[in-house]
């Protein structure tokens, strides 16, 4: 009876937080394994929204390329159509040169391939950016794209003003997408010691997610990978250690984490099918470091 | 329980929730202002909206950028937007727009918006960890590129008065910034923001 019970309450545990996570523990030696083999804990199912998450990458670095050559790897097996891009996307500088260097040079292969990217603004990023071809935003720093049954908000965190906020409600209203995901630069929720949680945000658009059904939201800012403990009925996600790592930042014993990553950079892979999220997240030395699925419990609220 | 007390409890609960799905429908709002505060609000935002006039104008004579720029054209744009906003404002000094009237109200916003711990952060963010410590504050020249746009806190955004899209408010230092989005030129300035 009593193992029963436990079941149960196991059971009730898992539906309660919808993530059952594989909370791969990983093993890095800090250098990047070119050859090493790529596995994939996705589903990869034909029909799928697929994508790749990455955020904070704009430095050019060695490390960003062996990323951006990890990424061209899982593409092979696991064609993901676009990435979001989480805002810091070029450091330090906003000439042609740095547009080429940060980001074009990274990803020329992916690019070439017609991997679309939708860039959000980040604290070290021009306005001007929303022109740049590459980056999608047509124009805009806060935008609404849609891929099959979900709806992708990019939001500018930098500067969350009430043109953007009433943009942003009024969008949310009229939205039946089974999916609403939205990314931005800024964390409402973080474990980590540099930056924390952005409570002044959080207090403005968290109202916004829960009345209108946001189910996801992915931030960068923080460098380094952390999967926040669902809030709200709202799944957290930090991805900004696609180009800059601060390692060892992530408090092990924040009450917020639900897993976090910070020995290596990273980036995320995702597929949506249906009802259900599918997330792999991928070290620079090619591990998986975590992977889970977030099951879809939300009516639309329009 | 009698049914009708159990129904009238029912209906309380239905009410408060569609009360409070309401409120969280919407934006915020921020505090009024005074009589007095509003009519210095609007003459700051006036302000605010003739110098977008004259950039507009300025930037009405140029080749438009387009929504799918290449690199190399989003430099050169900014680049003559910059000269010609600049030669045009040569005699622009700080204070055009946070005239002291317009600076001490919004002082008193910002004062008003972060107390106790909140005050505290902000000071932090703003002096210790920001990496924008190396702006050179002069008006009508530009923000450099390498230095952090350090994040306005939204709530604070709320209250102070609204600006054109083309503006922009930037915390440097102990200062509080106008700064111009697109040609990214220092517009004005004040002094002493933070509380």
């Amino acid at each position: 009876m009593k193992r029963i019970i436990s079941l149960l309450l196991l059971l009730v545990l898992l539906t309660l937080t919808g993530v059952n996570a594989q909370n791969n523990s990983a093993r890095t030696n800090g250098t990047a394994r070119s050859n090493a083999p790529v596995t994939l804990t996705l589903p990869n199912k034909e029909g799928g929204v697929r994508f790749l998450v990455m955020g904070d990458t704009g430095t050019g670095t060695d490390k960003q390329q062996q990323l951006a050559q990890l990424m061209l790897r899982y593409r092979q097996i696991f064609p993901f159509e676009f990435a979001l891009m989480l805002g810091d996307n070029m450091y330090g500088g906003e000439k042609a040169v740095d547009y080429k260097q940060k980001f074009e040079d990274v990803y020329r292969p992916l690019i070439d391939q017609k991997v679309k990217f939708y860039a959000a603004l980040g604290n070290h990023d021009d306005s001007n950016q929303r022109f740049y071809a590459f980056f999608n935003m047509d124009g805009q720093e806060y935008y609404r794209f849609t891929k099959g049954n979900v709806s992708f908000y990019s939001l500018n965190s930098n500067y969350m003003d009430k043109k953007q906020l009433d943009w942003f409600t009024g969008k949310l209203a009229t939205d039946t997408s089974t999916w609403k995901i939205a990314f931005f630069h800024h964390p409402p929720y973080s474990s980590g010691g540099a930056h924390g949680s952005d409570a002044k945000l959080r207090e403005i658009v968290e109202p916004i997610f829960i009345k209108h059904g946001v189910n996801v939201v992915f931030a960068g800012h923080e460098h380094f990978y952390e999967r926040i403990k669902p809030q709200n009925g709202i799944y957290y996600f930090i991805s900004g250690s696609g180009g800059k790592l601060r390692k060892g930042d992530v408090n092990k014993a924040s009450a917020l984490m639900a897993k976090a990553y910070d020995d290596d950079m990273s980036f995320m892979l995702i597929e949506i099918d249906d009802k259900e999220m599918h997330f792999q997240v991928v070290s620079r030395t090619g591990e998986t470091v975590d992977s889970g699925v977030v099951v879809n419990q939300r009516k639309s609220s329009g | 329980m009698k049914s009708k007390q159990v129904l009238a409890i029912a209906g309380i609960i239905v009410v408060c929730i569609a009360a409070s799905g309401r409120v969280l429908s919407q934006t915020p709002s921020p505090p009024p202002l005074s009589p007095a505060d509003k009519q210095v609000a609007d003459a700051f935002e006036k302000r605010a909206k003739d110098y977008v006039r004259v950039r507009e104008a300025l930037e009405a004579k140029m080749p438009p950028l387009s929504k799918e720029a290449k690199a190399e054209e989003i430099q050169a744009h900014k680049q003559q937007f910059q000269e010609r906003v600049r030669a045009a404002r040569a005699g622009s000094k700080p204070g055009d727009i946070f005239t002291p009237q317009a600076s001490t109200l919004i002082r008193a916003i910002i004062k008003d918006e972060f107390k106790g711990r909140d005050r505290v952060e902000l000071r932090n963010a703003v002096l210790k960890e920001s990496e924008n410590k190396a702006v050179p504050l002069r008006v009508n020249y530009p923000y450099p590129e390498s230095q952090e746009l350090l994040e306005m806190p939204p709530t604070l955004l709320l209250r102070l008065p609204p600006l054109p899209k083309q503006l922009r408010y930037r915390f440097v230092r102990n200062n509080l910034l106008l700064v111009d989005r697109e040609n990214g030129l220092i517009v004005d300035y004040m002094t002493n923001a933070l509380p």
